[in-house]
């Protein structure tokens, strides 16, 4: 169970989509999260920058059957604080629920 | 914490969270070509056993355990139907590879006793209609696997 902590870099929605996707895999193409998030090359790279001076990401460039491919990682650190603001999140819900106890 | 979301939008994130989750999970799959392969692969054998003599169909069969051990740690794992990404191993379950190779002793033991059973019918040819049988069974078995797979992978939630 993961400590509950609000990231502000994670949050907004097209860094989120991103860290999503990144967490569940141990890499994906950097094609692969443009063409899911409809992304332009030059909006998913500024994205992928942030996250990886923050050392949530890891960019990999490499060559594959002649073809430069950039495959990108979430780093324990980025693991780490999405799992925490995945916590967050769930826990800002479950106050709200009905029947939660309420906080003054 | 100097900015908290109201309910509705953490709702949202979460969201947004299992939108990427669900994206991953769709690419959880073994290739179409491994179980029709393995299914081809089955008949033949069956055909072998039938008709040709004893050692060559025990050469047969240690070939094609031979390629398939080569093959299937490549592909069982249900990690890489893209090659654009890799699945994570805790997303698509760490029990796919016995889950597959289990069912595959146990189609092996259907088609032995199969083959007995219609041996003792006086059914000509009987490894042969017993092995096309169960390559029917991986054939139309294998991507109805992947698929419960997938569902439960959704329904193990966003714990990776």
């Amino acid at each position: 169970m993961s400590v509950p902590r609000f990231d502000e870099l994670i949050h907004p929605a097209t860094r989120l989509s991103i860290v999503a996707l990144l967490a569940a895999s141990d890499w994906v193409e950097f094609a692969f999260i443009r063409d899911q998030l409809a992304l332009s090359d030059s909006a998913l790279s500024k994205q992928l920058s942030t996250l990886d001076e923050a050392g949530y990401v890891r960019i990999e460039r490499t060559v594959s059957n002649h073809r430069r491919r950039v495959l990108a990682h979430l780093t324990p650190a980025g693991r780490a604080a999405f799992r925490g603001h995945v916590a967050a999140l769930e826990a800002i819900v479950a106050r709200a629920a009905p029947g939660a106890t309420q906080r003054n | 914490m100097d900015y908290e979301p109201t309910p509705a939008e953490a709702r949202a994130a979460l969201e947004v969270v299992e939108r990427g989750r669900l994206r991953v999970i769709e690419q959880i799959d073994v290739p179409g070509w491994y179980w029709w392969g393995l299914a081809l692969g089955w008949i033949g054998l069956g055909v072998i056993t039938d008709l040709a003599h004893p050692w060559i169909t025990a050469a047969a069969t240690l070939a094609f355990g031979a390629i398939h051990s080569a093959i299937a740690p490549r592909v069982i794992d249900g990690r890489r139907r893209s090659p654009q990404l890799s699945v994570r191993s805790d997303v698509v379950g760490r029990r796919l590879p016995q889950l597959v190779l289990g069912g595959l002793l146990l189609l092996a033991g259907v088609t032995v006793a199969g083959s007995l059973a219609l041996a003792a019918d006086g059914a000509g040819h009987p490894v042969t209609i017993a092995s096309v049988v169960v390559a029917f069974v991986i054939a139309l078995g294998g991507p109805q696997l992947l698929a419960v797979v997938r569902r439960r992978a959704v329904q193990a939630g966003p714990r990776a």
